[in-house]
């Protein structure tokens, strides 16, 4: 979270809002004496993948955590700050986004991406305390708990910050990459983009859009239109986001015009600038869209698997003999399909 | 199926004897029959060879052993020392010669000396090449027989052997760098995600010899239109339309254009590299035969349109493949096409066949027609059926013809007596590998991996077929399945060829089929070129196509997807 604030000091455009501090959660611990009952729940788990044990663990420290009251002071500051952010846009019980972000996700050893959860279209103060407690529980969902466990990780090594964002109004939303994720090739931005809010996008409930740009130029080479089926929508009578049926007309129509990909090849871009490497930022674009509009960053992170395909991710460069010898000579072991 | 059991029990021609009909050059591995040992090694026959009649050994000798392994070692081409050829019969089969691994990185080295230059003059060597060529060949075509003894026709014979060599070490020194330079480009494309049956495509549209030829064609027919040429042409069998044409006052003056054409164009084979069969110039029927079908067409520029499509086709897809690329990717894609555009295999590929394969045997079917002639044969023809070395000692006295005439008939008997097995013989022999390393056998030949999986699995279905998707598009219509480029007349408009593969002799029968199939081939055999340039769906390396289709079969050719389905038969 501490990301995103830098963002929004340098000019990007990022929610308004406030985070909640890595120093919290871990006061919340230690107030409510949680952590010695969360080491003895993992002590139980003798092999890391043996999924039973991690299920069962999972399920009690969550509810342990989810369960454990505020320490006065604590649900104060959150409550105050959070009607603070109502007062500043004039709606009493405003909807945010309340969204995890472990300082693991943001180390660059290793990518935490969509491990933790977020907790899209909260209103009201009971229900922001209850969704950053969820928020915080979800340090300990399974996937996060057994990928840790393989990684020899202890749980203090990676605490938990949560931001809490005013819900945009989201025209669409999505993923962008400023390299490619899977060859990790470096001239190009890679966008994922779909209708609506991007919880659906993000946990893969939907074909998303897919984009590639020329990072040099802006130029779009390649615009595969997704057969959107779900959209995440906030139902503002509920106080949630949830997933529904994508109404006929949109599913297969694509969601991005091209100054809106303008807009987004700018944006990755900078922030890649700003960070000095590939990163991947969750991103919003609100209606209404005006032309030459902004893009909102809601989460950014680095891309740390790109270290592996670095060898191959240079763009090819030609010459003839090396290229004959490879392809043409039997040499390369590299034969045509 | 013939076996190889059964193939090495024939002992080749009557009066064979390879010690004497065998005495050419060869640098890593000598023409001759089937021996017990090739059991080992992987051989496969090729559609484009000719029947091997005995003076057709001269080709086999020269082109097939001594120009494949002169030029692999000198190139040198790393992973091959070119071609072994074996005769089962009449019928051609060849195999790489493989290297060692230690061989194979030091010719690698040799070859990174050697090949950027090469590309990089390769204009201005096939320029000098095709002149060297066009000079001999205008020697040897031009110069005068008649009224020569057959020991002076022998001194001539003797230049144009040597002309014959030569043109073929020009045709496989030039055939290997580029093949090499194409696939490497091939591979470019595959790494920047680029479709692969658009690849080719990028370098097609850029005219040919063999396409201005067909183009006179084209033009000789439409001149015909509404004419009296046109209604002889129309009116008479093939065998008969120059008789005819002669015949008639009102067709002097196209005739005479014909004949001006023939001259220019007319010294082509029948097929590729067979000196049994007489060229365009010498026997126009095959010709006429052409041009009476052209006549055919409705459409006066279908020769034209398909030529600007292929450019306008070939632009586009460039167009398409620089849009989805990146900046820095188009530079690495600009270079490549340019160099490819610089020493085009695809189209030199086409290119070369008018000068080399389909030309440069005639001179010594021309001298030995002369000398049969001058010794007194009763069909100047059947010298064909001896051996090289029986003509020289013939030629100079050496022998009488008396004491070859039995043999003569009979190797005639011999020859029909294999030609008519052609459908029995198997399109691979001994062990069949997993992979093929030479270049030109994967790429001209279509010895991909897939038709060596065919080949050792046999794995074949009665109604569907899958080779390499040579040249996109569907269509469908009727199967013509056809033996040899003879039967070329009865193809109709909206046919689908089935062959075991083409030779730029089958070139005008594109302008009239709905399809192509072929047994054999890779992306760059002779039908999947020509099938691009002609915009037919076209499908090779099948197998077993001609086997398994019959004639008149109602097909579908997916030049997509490379399948070929059998709807109903006939």
């Amino acid at each position: 979270m501490a990301r995103l604030g830098a963002l929004r000091r340098h000019g990007f455009e990022v929610p308004d809002g406030f985070a909640v501090t890595v120093a919290a959660f871990q006061q919340f611990i230690d107030a409510s004496g949680l952590g010695s009952r969360i080491e003895s729940e993992m002590a139980a788990i003798e092999d890391p993948n043996d999924t039973v044990p991690i299920e069962r663990a999972s399920a009690s420290i969550r509810q342990l955590i989810e369960q454990s009251p505020f320490e006065a002071s604590l649900s104060n500051a959150l409550v105050s700050a959070y009607e603070e952010l109502c007062f500043r846009h004039g709606q009493i019980d405003l909807a945010v986004a309340v969204r995890s972000s472990a300082t693991g996700e943001d180390s660059a050893g290793a990518s935490y991406a969509g491990q933790y959860e977020s907790y899209l279209g909260i209103m009201g103060a009971d229900n922001v305390l209850d969704a950053v407690r969820k928020a915080w529980s979800s340090l300990f969902a399974e996937r996060a708990l057994s990928y840790r466990l393989r990684r020899k990780q202890h749980h203090r090594e990676t605490p938990m910050g949560v931001g809490v964002l005013r819900l945009l109004h989201a025209r669409c939303a999505g993923v962008g990459f400023s390299a490619h994720p899977v060859t990790g090739k470096r001239d190009r931005i890679v966008i994922e983009g779909t209708w609506g809010l991007g919880e659906a996008l993000v946990q893969g409930l939907v074909e998303p859009d897919h984009i590639e740009i020329d990072k040099s130029d802006g130029r779009i080479i390649d615009y595969r239109v997704g057969d959107k089926k779900l959209v995440s929508a906030f139902d503002p009578a509920h106080g949630k986001v949830a997933e529904r049926n994508t109404p006929e007309r949109f599913r297969r129509a694509p969601c991005l015009t091209d100054d809106m990909i303008d807009a987004l090849w700018r944006t990755v871009r900078d922030v890649e600038g700003r960070y000095g490497y590939p990163v991947d930022l969750e991103w919003v674009i609100e209606n209404p869209w005006q032309a030459a509009g902004r893009v909102a960053v809601v989460q950014v992170r680095p891309i740390t698997a790109i270290d592996h395909v670095q060898a191959e991710s240079a763009a090819p460069r030609w010459n003839a003999l090396d290229y004959a010898t490879k392809y043409g000579m039997g040499l390369g072991g590299a034969r045509r399909s | 199926m013939v076996t190889f059991e059964e193939i090495l029990k024939d002992k080749g021609y009557p009066g064979f004897d390879p010690s004497k009909h065998i005495d050419a050059r060869w640098a890593a591995d000598k023409l001759s029959l089937f021996r017990p040992e090739d059991a080992e090694r992987f051989w496969f026959m090729g559609f484009q060879w000719p029947r091997a009649c005995p003076l057709n050994f001269v080709w086999l000798e020269d082109g097939f052993a001594w120009g494949t392994q002169f030029a692999a070692n000198n190139m040198p081409l790393p992973p091959s020392n070119g071609l072994a050829p074996r005769v089962a019969g009449i019928h051609v089969y060849g195999s790489d010669i493989p290297v060692s691994a230690w061989e194979m990185q030091t010719r690698g080295a040799r070859v990174g000396k050697t090949l950027p230059t090469f590309l990089q003059d390769f204009p201005a060597v096939w320029n000098d090449r095709r002149d060297e060529i066009m000079a001999g060949l205008r020697h040897f075509e031009t110069c005068e027989l008649n009224g020569k003894s057959p020991a002076e026709l022998w001194q001539i014979m003797h230049d144009a052997r040597a002309f014959h060599v030569r043109a073929w070490e020009i045709h496989f020194e030039l055939m290997y760098p580029l093949t090499a330079n194409y696939l490497g480009f091939y591979g470019l494309c595959k790494e920047l995600g680029l479709p692969a049956a658009d690849i080719p495509k990028y370098l097609q549209g850029y005219e040919t010899q063999p396409m201005r030829s067909d183009r006179e064609m084209w033009k000789l027919a439409n001149e015909a239109r509404s004419s009296e040429a046109g209604r002889l042409i129309a009116a008479n069998e093939p065998q008969q339309i120059y008789d005819a044409l002669q015949a008639s006052s009102s067709a002097a003056g196209w005739l005479k254009r014909f004949d001006v054409f023939l001259q220019e164009y007319g010294h082509r084979c029948g097929t590729v590299v067979d000196v049994s069969s007489p060229p365009w110039i010498e026997d126009p029927s095959a010709c006429l035969g052409i041009i009476k079908s052209l006549l055919q067409s409705e459409d006066p520029y279908a020769f034209e349109k398909s030529l600007a499509a292929a450019v306008e086709e070939r632009e586009t897809k460039i167009d398409q493949a620089r849009s989805k690329l990146t900046k820095q990717e188009q530079e690495a894609f600009d270079q490549a096409l340019k160099s490819c555009q610089h020493a085009n295999f695809a189209w030199w590929n086409d290119d070369h066949n008018w000068y080399i394969d389909m030309r440069c045997t005639l001179p010594i079917r021309r001298i030995a027609l002369a000398i049969g002639g001058a010794l007194g044969f009763n069909d100047p023809q059947d010298i064909v059926f001896l051996f090289y070395s029986e003509i020289r000692d013939l030629a100079n006295g050496r022998t009488s013809l008396k004491s070859l005439t039995p043999l003569i008939r009979d190797r005639k008997d011999y020859y029909a007596h294999w030609g008519a097995r052609r459908q029995e013989m198997p399109n691979v022999l001994g062990k069949v590998p997993e992979t093929i390393t030479d270049p030109v056998v994967i790429e001209i030949f279509g010895i991909t991996d897939e038709f060596l999986e065919l080949m050792r699995t046999g794995k074949k279905s009665a109604t569907r077929l899958t080779g390499v998707a040579a040249s996109p598009g569907k269509a469908r219509g009727p199967a013509r399945v056809l033996r040899s480029p003879d039967e070329l007349h009865r193809i109709q408009k909206g046919d689908i060829l089935v062959c075991e593969g083409t030779t730029p002799t089958w070139t005008p029968a594109f302008t009239k089929i709905a399809g192509c199939v072929c047994d054999l081939g890779g992306t760059l055999t002779h039908a999947s070129v020509v099938s691009r340039e002609y915009r037919v769906p076209c499908i090779v390396g099948t197998g077993l196509a001609t086997r398994s289709i019959r004639d008149g079969d109602e097909v579908t050719v997916d030049g997509d997807q490379g399948v070929v389905t059998v709807h109903r038969a006939a």
